[in-house]
């Protein structure tokens, strides 16, 4: 049982991750928190159902294509409404997600409907023996798509110029731009990698439940907080965060019920804040936020 | 030489009060209209009863305005504290069939003392800290309303008639009713962003730093400001439940009060003493005029959201007195002009 629990809220924990990273990412170089982040992976979803069913196309094309939609739309989400507001206080940045949160929900419940529809790939229901533990094909493979990203998130923070740029409008973006970083250019670049991380939140977790306008309500809610745990500045952390509350509300779901689930990742997240306001790792840098 | 310069000042001073005079009674008149709405021919039962669901959402914007507004810290936990108004009245009203005078005060006051308490649990966060904090407490809320047999979660409390003062009354009483409360709250803000506390919270919000080394103690003013927020979006709650005599978690563990009346707040204007109203009205009504056209009120309620931020970040309550206040300025000015030619 005990097993169990963690190895399917690790699995679990592992999708709430790529919404952690990208909320991290974007908090750290524009001091926003992405309400959208969710809906842009729910875009993301849609999308790839859309390649997939009407389109035709296979399964990786249309995990590619949804992919370039939501970079498209994290990058156009820039220019067209944050680059405007830019210099503004933090609750006009943080309202302004909220008003694309409510145009991109409006925009998917219009298009395509409300209800809950079945995604057309679906994996091999049988599950898998692990270590003593069992999980489904779905989730094996979804954390392996995961852990892949996260390599590649370390390789580029760690060896790519552009990567390396972004660290530096994290660390200050003042002192950045007089050494010479097109700041904006990676603001952009950052919203963009926003976009890329939630199509594949999107598309990874659309087999596993159903597409929906609010299918990821729940999920982006799980994100922040694990981005809180690791303290709103670390990707490490907001991973470990996302794994941590992952086998948290397993442990809740399954020895307390269901119902406890996303309250439990909300208790976590209320007693850290009253003690350690500064996340489980993170050194929060800018003061003033 | 120095009696004309005075006798300018005098008369600048004076003008300042005809302007305060002005707005006094502009408010009066408009709630006298606001009043006389219900009584209006061929206005109908229902009408006064969306019309005191607008007055219920205005007052909670203005306990959100207080904290996020004058206060800057950004709450998206106050459909907590609208539960914590409507369940206190509701289990009142249930058990012992008080008053809904009473009702309206304890729920204010319970919602007050469990603001003042996480006041002081998130006393050190800010920013987003404090907005994933708050969000925290709106879903704790929603849980415990869920599953707390007392609350009888989803199946919900049904309430007797609403009773004030031994009579029993209506829509339009209910309407008068929850019209005398939003006179009091708005009485009662104008009056406290007007004193010293209310220039303490404007401190700590433009910043903190400089505020406490001026002497503004930050521990005080920020728990005051919090039950202060929490008591009056309290208030709104208890008449939420009273408005249809039911509360049932369906309804108050919903995340989306909180997020409702945030929205409210910015659209109408975040710290201006007008915004709460016109964001009320907004929140309210987009939903009304386009009730077959849920999704399509979404990209509207979103599209006038970055909208105002864009082009109007002081609200749209702000560009309605933008007018006014050009014209009192060129009046200010043309008596100083006056002054000194003299």
């Amino acid at each position: 049982m005990f097993g169990q629990l963690v190895l399917s809220g690790i699995a679990t924990g592992a999708l709430y991750a790529l919404t952690a990273v990208a909320v991290v990412v974007v908090f750290r170089n524009t001091r926003t928190i992405n309400l959208a982040q969710g809906d842009f992976a729910m875009i993301g979803a849609f999308a790839a159902m859309i390649f997939i069913k009407d389109l035709g196309l296979n399964y990786y094309m249309a995990l590619a294509l949804a992919v370039v939609t939501c970079v498209t739309l994290g990058i156009a989400f820039e220019r067209l409404v944050m680059r405007p507001i830019a210099d503004s206080d933090w609750l006009t940045l943080f309202t302004a997600t909220l008003g694309m949160y409510y145009v991109l929900h409006g925009v998917a419940g219009w298009f395509w409907g409300r209800d809950t529809k079945a995604f057309p790939v679906t994996f091999d229901p049988t599950p898998i023996e692990v270590v003593g533990a069992l999980i489904s094909h779905g989730h094996l493979i979804n954390m392996g798509w995961a852990a892949g990203i996260g390599l590649m998130l370390f390789l580029f923070f760690r060896y790519t110029k552009q990567g390396i740029a972004m660290r530096a409008v994290t660390d200050d973006p003042d002192t950045a731009m007089l050494m010479g970083i097109p700041v904006r250019f990676i603001v952009m670049l950052t919203w963009g990698m926003a976009g890329f991380l939630a199509a594949f939140a999107g598309v990874l977790l659309a087999p596993i439940v159903y597409v929906a306008p609010e299918m990821m309500d729940e999920v982006l809610i799980k994100g922040y907080v694990a981005a809180v745990f690791g303290g709103l500045y670390s990707i490490p952390g907001a991973i470990l965060g996302a794994l941590m509350i992952g086998v948290a509300e397993n442990m809740a779901g399954g020895y307390l019920g269901s119902h406890y689930k996303t309250a439990t990742a909300f208790a976590m997240i209320v007693v850290l804040l009253a003690f350690r306001p500064q996340g489980l790792f993170g050194i929060q840098k800018r003061r003033e936020f | 030489m120095h009696a004309k310069v005075s006798s300018a000042q005098a008369g600048a001073a004076a003008l300042k009060q005809a302007f305060r005079r002005h707005n006094i009674a502009a408010v009066v008149a408009m709630f006298a209209a606001a009043l006389a709405f219900p009584f209006m021919p061929g206005v109908e039962g229902w009408m006064a009863s969306q019309a005191s669901l607008i007055v219920i959402y205005i007052i909670a914007a203005q306990g959100v305005s207080i904290l996020t507004g004058y206060t800057g810290l950004v709450t998206v936990g106050h459909g907590g504290f609208l539960a914590i108004g409507a369940y206190t009245s509701a289990l009142l009203s249930k058990f012992f069939g008080v008053d809904l005078v009473i009702g309206i005060v304890a729920g204010g006051l319970m919602a007050g003392v469990i603001g003042f308490a996480l006041g002081l649990v998130f006393l050190r966060l800010s920013g987003a800290f404090m907005a994933i904090g708050t969000l925290g407490f709106a879903f704790f809320v929603g849980t415990v309303v869920n599953n707390v047999p007392i609350f009888e979660g989803r199946e919900g409390i049904s309430l007797p008639d609403n009773r004030v003062l031994g009579m029993e009354i209506g829509d339009v009483g209910f309407y008068v009713v929850s019209l005398t409360c939003l006179g009091l709250t708005t009485l009662f803000i104008y009056r406290l962003v007007h004193s010293g506390v209310g220039r303490a919270f404007m401190a700590l919000r433009d910043s903190e730093r400089a505020a406490e080394s001026s002497g503004v103690n930050r521990l005080l003013f920020r728990t005051l400001s919090f039950s202060v927020s929490a008591a009056i979006t309290g208030i709104a709650g208890a008449l939420n439940a009273h408005i249809v005599n039911y509360v049932s978690a369906e309804v108050f563990a919903d995340i989306w009060y909180s997020v409702d009346f945030l929205v409210a707040t910015v659209v109408g204007g975040s710290a201006m003493m007008m915004g709460p109203f016109v964001g009320g009205v907004f929140i309210v009504m987009v939903p009304f005029f386009l009730e077959e056209l849920a999704d399509f009120a979404f990209i509207f309620k979103g599209v006038v959201l970055i909208g105002v931020l864009i082009l109007a970040p002081a609200g749209i309550a702000g560009v309605l007195a933008r007018p006014v206040q050009a014209w009192r300025a060129r009046k200010l000015k043309a008596l100083q002009q006056t002054g000194d030619a003299e």
